[in-house]
């Protein structure tokens, strides 16, 4: 359908669809997605952990267990409140739209494909609010038993909310059998839920206890003693750390082989998120069961405020990996990271990625010559998720060194090259443009630039192209072996050769 | 679009339709709250101390509005998600044009419920007045810009003809001669509701306009139910006024949905509404009290223009869009399940939550 002079397709799985792409700058989109995703999983685990902890506080207080819980309750409360209630709730809200700026189609997907789903999460949303702010107000002045029942309520609403959105975020790296039948619960409950769900609500703990042992050491009018019983008692849940090694395990036993590999020893950045995740976890892990269990050490506000921004680092570490590892998919065998279809890329080696963009390039008038302005539009569409020109992971940084006999062919073999990158999807022509491109940038943009349209360069560029296929580069990532022998399949060298 | 809306669509259509209007009525609700409570708290403070004292609406503002945006917020959720399924590719379009500008809602929204929080806070009370004026007075502006943001993104969305041109610009700003308007539309449409809705908060909290009032209430010359109704009738006349110029920038075709079947019968009720809203507070300010039943009849006329206002605003959108070929995509939407789950768990949460309310309000009585 064409409306006002831009096509409109409704069909989801178009090769691909054309929206006005964001430009950050020098920012890389990741970062600005990963940076938001961090801070907002860090405070949404807070809550959810807050939420169980203030409930168990509760219920050891009613059973004479923590005299002074009551107290501590209302005073956790307020922060969760302040913290978690606003900037939860608003980078909650940021995620989508950052979602949106950064890969409208993959949010597109995944609000068609599992809409039912969110908007079931947003009912147990507004109960979490609801019940949250109604404690926050009225709690210190209710008698116990109405308490413990709002906090198990409140609880359970935002475990609920973990719940819901967990499953969508692990289908996005292990889509399972949803790829062959589409059908939302098999997408669902994927191969990643449980070990990713199970791994979270103890990060959730964990980052509740570390931040109710901070919160102790804030809150005026406790002695030395109350606070030491108060954190004997909110400590208790940083036990579960001992699952986390064989919940992540697990999650890295699910894991489509070729990710795995990213994240142990693949790819450089990834293995050094994942260590940073791992080390973190282990640091807290032992000196809370080691110092604070069982040698019931006193932690003041300074060591829990340590411990916590470990937790940060940690969490920070995870989400990047969990990001990564996608690569060179926002939704394993099915969406390309810069948003083509996984089955489209043929149809746009034939008809080209540019050809039916509707966007202008801004300042067009300052490329040398019309080749460049393809080529620029060539890098919006197909690297500038990832990629700036001249910026943080920038193509010129990388690109601009080859030959251009190499630009060439790396990029013609772009999940050869590395297969942490989808293929090529346009024509030859428009790879010639985007290798002119980078050229003529890392040139100093000079103010003229011969065309090259030698018939015989564009040949070898689709042959090169052909050979490399369509699919995606590592071996393991293919769909057919995905669905063959399941993501399970390992021993495979992720930037090995094809 | 020969029926009334949202009928006259595919079965599929017309449910999102109806969960996209259901559920951005109930985010006008608590979004009107925050908009009009936020600007009559501005102006209170603009009266001093001693007069602000007095204003039993102020204080139930300052106290309530931080819980309001946050059902605001969690309001805007569904409706974020319908529109996504119902028009996702033009709100998409949109956000991405209007880019950082867009983006920017995010940290306004952050700084003003903070600055709600700031206003109930001690600190702020030891301060000089004029700084109470101000946090205020930032709360407002700051609420004003992101209901322009939502009103200059829906109009980009229905402008297909300017994406191109807007993206070549790399302006973030989306200038149309309905914007204006339209935002002072939605400004206007906020007062009534605050109004009555502090009517029935007030009664909760002990601020009943069904007395006549105490000789101690009244500031400026005005009972507290006067001052609803100021500011009630402020925003009936104020929408009839940015309507009219609002409907000044239409096309033909936007006419014609909002007059022909499909969007007309919800204009004649928002209208209708509108004109009960402005006899009621009329009599409520000449009565000087508001009873029970005029409460009651004043509902039903803000509900039936709040209603209306949405109906018929989807009705010119959907002359923008080819819901032909969306219809599709909303009838592959459909097909996929978990509408059962979905109705289950909203009927179980709606339960919950009164349940939360009767508890807390036994437990007070306690
Ligand atoms: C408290 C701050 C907010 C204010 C003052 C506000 C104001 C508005 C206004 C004035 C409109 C109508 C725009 C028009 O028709 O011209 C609107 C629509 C809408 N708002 Fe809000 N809003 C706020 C927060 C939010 C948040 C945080 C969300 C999302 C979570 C949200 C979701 C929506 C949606 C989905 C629409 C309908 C958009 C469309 O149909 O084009 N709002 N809002």
């Amino acid at each position: 359908m064409v409306v006002g002079g831009l096509s409109v397709a409704c069909d989801i799985m178009t090769p691909l669809e054309h929206y006005p792409v964001v430009d950050l700058g020098p920012l890389m989109k990741g970062l600005a997605i990963g940076g938001l995703g961090i801070v907002h999983v860090f405070l949404a685990q807070f809550a959810i952990g807050g939420g169980l902890l203030l409930f168990c506080l509760q219920w050891l207080h009613m059973r004479g267990g923590c005299p002074l819980a009551r107290r501590f309750i209302d005073g956790y409360f307020k922060v969760l409140v302040l913290v978690s209630f606003v900037l939860g709730a608003v980078t909650g809200v940021a995620m989508w739209f950052t979602s949106i700026q950064v890969s409208p189609r993959t949010i597109g997907v995944m609000v068609l494909e599992f809409h039912w789903v969110w908007a079931t999460e947003w009912t147990f949303f507004c109960l979490e609010v609801v019940s949250g702010y109604l404690f926050y107000r009225y709690g210190p002045r209710l008698p116990d038993a109405t308490r413990l029942r709002l906090l198990g309520l409140y609880a359970f609403a935002s475990w609920m909310s973990l719940f819901w959105i967990n499953g969508i975020l692990s289908w996005q790296l292990t889509p399972g059998g949803w790829l062959e039948n589409h059908d939302v619960w098999t997408g669902f409950f994927n191969p990643g839920f449980l070990p990713s769900l199970l791994f979270r609500t103890i990060s959730a703990a964990a980052i509740a206890a570390l931040a109710a042992c901070v919160l102790i050491n804030a809150v005026p009018g406790f002695s030395r003693e109350d606070r030491a019983s108060l954190v004997a008692v909110c400590a208790r849940p940083l036990v579960f750390m001992l699952a986390m090694p064989f919940l992540g395990a697990w999650y890295l036993g699910v894991m489509p082989a070729d990710s795995r590999g990213w994240a142990t020893g693949g790819n450089v950045p990834m293995t050094l998120f994942l260590s940073m995740a791992v080390g973190s976890s282990t640091l807290i892990g032992l000196y809370a069961i080691v110092a604070i269990l069982r040698q019931r050490l006193f932690v003041n506000g300074a060591t829990a405020s340590l411990l916590l921004a470990l937790a940060f680092v940690a969490t920070a570490g995870g989400e990047f990996v969990r990001e990564g590892v996608r690569k060179p998919f926002t939704v394993r065998q099915y969406l390309y990271s810069n948003s083509i279809a996984r089955d489209g890329v043929a149809v746009l080696r034939a008809r080209g990625s540019t050809t039916d963009d509707p966007y202008p390039v801004r300042d067009a008038a300052s490329y040398a010559n019309e080749q460049l302005v393809l080529g620029a539009r060539v890098f919006r569409a197909q690297c500038s998720v990832c990629h700036t020109l001249e910026g943080v992971n920038a193509v010129v940084e990388l690109a601009g060194g080859w030959t251009i006999e190499q630009r060439r062919i790396n990029i013609a073999q772009l999940q050869r090259t590395k297969p942490f990158m989808p293929p090529f999807a346009g024509t030859p022509e428009e790879l010639e443009a985007l290798v002119q491109l980078i050229g003529w940038i890392a040139a100093g943009r000079p103010t003229s630039w011969d065309l090259s349209n030698d018939g015989r360069v564009l040949d070898d560029i689709r042959r090169r192209m052909d050979e490399a296929g369509t699919g995606p580069g590592s071996p393991t990532a293919t769909l057919a072996v995905h669905l063959r022998e399941g993501p399970q399949d390992a021993g495979v060298r992720p930037d090995g050769p094809p | 679009m020969n029926a009334i809306f949202p009928t006259g669509f595919t079965a599929p259509t017309a449910l999102y339709l109806s969960l996209f209007a259901v559920t951005l009525v109930l985010h006008a609700v608590f979004m009107h709250y925050v908009l009009a409570g936020s600007t009559y708290l501005a102006f209170g403070r603009l009266m001093g101390p001693r007069r602000c004292a007095v204003c039993g609406w102020q204080s139930i503002l300052v106290d309530w509005l931080p819980f309001a945006t946050g059902l605001a917020i969690t309001a805007g959720v569904a409706p974020l998600l319908f529109v996504q399924i119902l028009h996702g590719r033009e709100f998409a379009t949109a956000n991405l044009l209007l880019s950082h500008r867009w983006m920017a809602i995010l940290p306004v929204l952050i700084v003003c419920f903070y600055l709600l929080y700031l206003q109930k806070s001690s600190w702020l009370a030891r301060r000089r007045w004029v700084w109470r004026t101000v946090v205020a007075a930032l709360a407002c502006s700051g609420f004003i810009f992101i209901a322009w943001s939502w009103t200059e993104n829906h109009l980009l969305m229905l402008d297909r003809d300017a994406w191109a041109p807007l993206y070549e610009s790399g302006a973030l700003r989306y200038a149309s001669p309905g914007v204006l308007p339209r935002l002072a539309l939605w400004f206007f449409s906020a007062f009534p509701t605050l109004a009555i809705e502090l009517v029935w908060q007030g009664r909760l909290l002990g601020l009943d306009v069904t007395r006549p009032p105490a000789a101690a209430e009244v500031v400026l010359g005005l009972s507290p139910v006067r001052r609803l109704a100021l500011a009630a009738l402020s925003g009936v006349a104020g929408m009839t006024a940015a309507g009219g110029l609002y409907g000044q920038t239409l096309t033909a075709a936007d006419r014609e949905a909002l007059f022909g079947p499909l969007g007309g019968p919800w204009l004649t009720i928002a209208i209708t509404g509108l004109v009960v809203q402005g006899g009621t507070w009329l009599a409520a300010a000449f009565c000087n009290r508001m009873p029970h039943g005029l409460g009651v009849v004043t509902t039903i006329g803000w509900l039936a223009t709040l209603c209306g206002l949405v109906a018929a605003r989807e009705s010119i959108r959907l002359v923008h869009v080819d819901i032909a070929t969306l219809a599709e995509r909303h009838a592959t939407a459909a097909s996929i399940s978990g509408f059962p789950v979905f109705l289950t768990c909203a009927a179980l949460t709606v339960i919950a939550i009164v349940w939360c309310v009767v508890a807390v309000r036994a437990g007070l009585a306690r």
